[in-house]
């Protein structure tokens, strides 16, 4: 290995081998099944979507994104910090800054342009659609350009960068969908896109440049307060508890970055309520975009949340810092859990102000109101204003159960666990749309399923206390809870259930549904098992 | 001397297909400075991981203050100052942020000492850790492993790939502590000269086994020196070892 640039590839295809390698078997596994199986040749439909494309599109566009971060940096850089998120250890290497950014953005640029001929190659359903063959690759590739520039780019605030980067990719992402909708050509395509890479790459070459030669610009003193500066140090009390001292770490580490999110992309979502005075429809469908916001950006600060060493990217440990600190692993949970309430509590803050703000300047205000009375009309105004409340609570709800639920896999430490519960997701997302599809298209299937739905209902509920059950043992056990802690727990959570149970025998009132039903759906609701594992998970990481 | 402090008893650990730690056992009495010297790779770092109970005992025993410190973190940690060789701390808050941070772990914490040291190795409330030097970040450890006034402070490799200085800071603080009756320190180190300046007794570690434990005095007394001793026992000086 006489070359600089055969180094830096062997390093991308040494580290990342075993993707590829699944990758490459996902392929030849949908080539084969495209070959053996005539049925897949039908047209898969993406209006209304066939259930097929997801088994398509997960697999495809996770590697894309994994590419994406891995061509970038961006699985062991710190993508808040002012500082470039290239690695520092290859400054010191004796080759040109050119050949720095060069080597990385050919080589993801090739890995780019390969997965999509891949794709078209083996995997390409025949979709009923004309897919271009050239523009696509081409538009991945230029994709991962921009972002490896932007993200080596060092930046005067503390994430700044992902704001750049976000805001000029949508722009990219923006104009290619009007073309697609406009039906552009392929060679306009090609001419829109292919000048964009040398552009990237003079932008990667500045980007690298300065952050080799320690350029970092430091704008903070324009937004610092007074009292924050060195001349007039802050004076604070003590905090009163060790709890409240580790939520206040949790809420600075973790809990900023859900409404910081959810308050960089609400404004775009509601300056559509301006284009849809006309089209109530599209009102409601602007409204639940910005509903679901904060569910969906709280599954990816999820992954944040659940890092033991978020400091260190690819380690699982729980670093020395955490795990000397006097607090149980229970305690260091509950930080975690008050600090996930904080910011759920934030994020939906920003909603709550901001959609009727956007409703009321936007001139769609009655669009609602109207909406709102007719079923008020329909069904009472109590029962109308339980649905609108038990919506709101159930999206809050789902906003903190999305940042904590997946606390006792990440927390456990071991790769293999949270690399199994990533492909384990993965290949349920895969199966979701044919399953689904399968239910719809079959009339006996669906039947079958009513009829069996107490049943699987119970199993699940079985399964759950079961599980619940085994925790709370072992949590007695390993004495991480007390027994008044456990019973206070175990008496929160009927509680919740009792509370839902009524909730929802008030609003089904019809002899159709069972109330039996209406209990099991109460306890499934609740969460227990997934949440009471995270202290196990914990020591078990803390105490190897 | 009275009753031990730490008390590892037949302590084996492995790790794959290595042996990290084999049947060791150390006490250590309270009011002594306690050296573990050996080689990077010896088990020193294991053995301290044990302590704190960041790691369980495969076999054998492991107490502190009597305590399992797996079993009880609160009780045995809420005791222990510990400074870790890989100087964690937090990069994203300032030092005063940690001081505060930090004191509401500890009932003992003296606010008057935390202050006197923050100005004594002259680290700047608002700056933030990751702004800090490397020996400013191993102060800033320091720092809030001293100023609760611990019973047992432990620093594993504390000087490594610092400057004269700041060896002299830790040494200082090493030396600070033990002034006040009863406290007990467990030094790691791979460097001799540092450990024979403060230790009263010497636990030379070589592949996970203990080669030698003995009060310092008695060491000197039958080597020329702690080094010659190292050579004797282990069989390189743990520098060379490294090399």
């Amino acid at each position: 290995m006489r070359s600089a640039g055969l180094a830096i590839g062997w390093e991308f295809r040494r580290r990342h081998l075993w993707v590829l390698i699944a990758l490459a078997g996902y392929l030849l596994v949908l080539a084969a099944y495209k070959v053996l199986i005539p049925a897949s040749w039908e047209p898969v439909t993406l209006d209304p979507p066939d259930g097929r494309v997801g088994v398509a599109l997960v697999p495809l566009s996770t590697t894309f994104f994994y590419f994406l971060a891995v061509f970038s940096f961006g699985l062991t850089g710190d993508l808040a910090a002012r500082q470039s998120i290239y690695p520092t250890r290859l400054f010191a290497l004796p080759v040109t800054t050119r050949a720095l950014a060069g080597w990385p953005m050919l080589y993801g640029a090739a890995t780019m342009a390969g997965l999509w001929l891949g794709t078209a190659l083996f995997a390409r359903w025949p979709w009923g659609v004309h897919l271009p063959f050239i523009w696509p690759a081409l538009l991945a590739v230029v994709f991962l350009a921009w972002t490896q520039a932007l993200m080596w780019m060092p930046y005067g605030l503390p994430g700044l960068r992902v704001i750049v980067t976000v805001l000029w990719l949508a722009t990219l992402d923006a104009v290619v969908l009007l073309a697609i909708h406009y039906q552009v050509r392929e060679p306009l395509m090609v001419a829109f896109l292919a000048p964009q890479l040398p552009l990237a790459y003079l932008t990667a070459c500045a980007a690298v440049g300065r952050a080799r030669r320690g350029e970092v610009p430091d704008w903070r003193g324009m937004f610092a307060r007074p009292a924050s500066n060195a001349v007039m140090p802050r004076r604070r009390d003590h905090f009163p508890s060790p709890a409240r001292a580790q939520a206040w770490f949790e809420w600075r580490r973790h809990g900023r970055s859900l409404p910081a999110l959810v308050g960089l992309l609400l404004p775009f979502e509601l300056a559509l309520l301006w284009l849809a005075k006309d089209a109530p429809a599209f009102v409601f469908e602007i409204l639940f975009l910005a509903l679901i916001t904060p569910p969906f950006m709280a599954a990816f600060t999820a992954w944040t949340v659940s890092q033991p060493n978020p400091q260190i990217r690819e380690s699982y440990g729980v670093p020395p810092f955490i795990a000397t600190r006097p607090l149980t692993s229970a305690e260091l949970i509950a930080a975690k859990l008050k600090m996930a309430m904080w910011s759920t509590l934030a994020a939906w803050l920003l909603v709550l102000v901001a959609m009727p703000l956007a409703l009321e300047w936007s001139g769609t205000w009655s669009v609602v109101t109207e909406r709102v009375g007719r079923m008020s009309d329909a069904i009472g105004t109590p029962r109308a204003a339980t649905v609108v409340l038990l919506i709101l609570a159930g999206f809050i709800v789902a906003t903190w159960k999305q940042l904590v639920q997946s606390l006792h896999i990440g927390l456990t430490g071991r790769a293999w666990i949270v690399k199994g519960s990533v492909l384990l997701t993965l290949t349920l997302l895969i199966l979701l749309g044919p399953i689904v599809e399968w239910i719809i298209d079959s009339s006996n299937v669906q039947r079958a399923l009513w009829h069996a739905l107490p049943l699987i209902l119970a199993g699940l509920v079985t399964l759950k206390m079961s599980a619940a059950a085994w925790i709370a043992t072992r949590l007695d056990r390993s004495r991480l809870l007390g027994d008044r802690a456990l019973v206070a727990g175990a008496a929160c959570w009927v509680l919740a259930v009792l509370a839902l149970y009524g909730v929802l025998v008030w609003f089904f009132s019809t002899p159709f549904v069972a109330h039996y039903l209406l209990a099991l759906i109460a306890i499934l609701a609740i969460p227990l098992a997934r949440i009471s594992a995270a202290p196990l998970a914990l020591a078990w990481n803390r105490h190897r | 001397m009275s009753e031990s402090v730490i008390s590892v008893s037949e302590l084996t650990r492995r790790f794959g297909a290595t042996t990290a730690l084999d049947s060791v056992s150390v006490s250590l009495p309270r009011g002594a400075v306690y050296g573990l010297v050996g080689a990077n790779g010896a088990g020193k770092t294991t053995l301290i991981r044990h302590i704190l109970g960041v790691l369980r005992a495969e076999s054998g025993s492991v107490r502190v203050f009597g305590l399992d410190p797996v079993a009880d973190p609160v009780a045995v940690l809420s005791r222990i100052g510990y400074l870790s060789e890989e100087n964690d701390l937090p990069g994203w808050m300032r030092v005063d942020e940690l001081i505060r941070y930090t004191s509401a772990f500890y009932p003992k914490w003296d606010d008057a000492y935390a202050e006197e040291l923050r100005q004594g190795f002259a680290l700047e409330p608002s700056a933030r850790i990751r702004n800090l030097s490397k020996g400013q970040k191993a102060r800033a450890g320091l720092l809030v492993a001293l100023a609760h006034r611990p019973e047992l402070l432990v620093l594993d490799e504390p000087s490594s790939g610092l400057d004269p200085i700041v060896r002299r800071d830790i040494l200082g603080a090493v030396i600070r502590t033990i002034a006040h009756e009863g406290r007990t320190v467990l030094f790691s180190s791979h460097l001799l000269d540092e450990v024979e300046e403060v230790a009263d007794h010497v636990t030379m570690i070589s592949h996970g086994r203990v080669a030698l434990s003995a009060p310092l005095e008695a060491i000197k007394s039958s080597h020329r020196s702690l080094a010659a001793a190292f050579i004797a026992h282990v069989g390189a000086a743990p520098s060379a070892a490294e090399a």
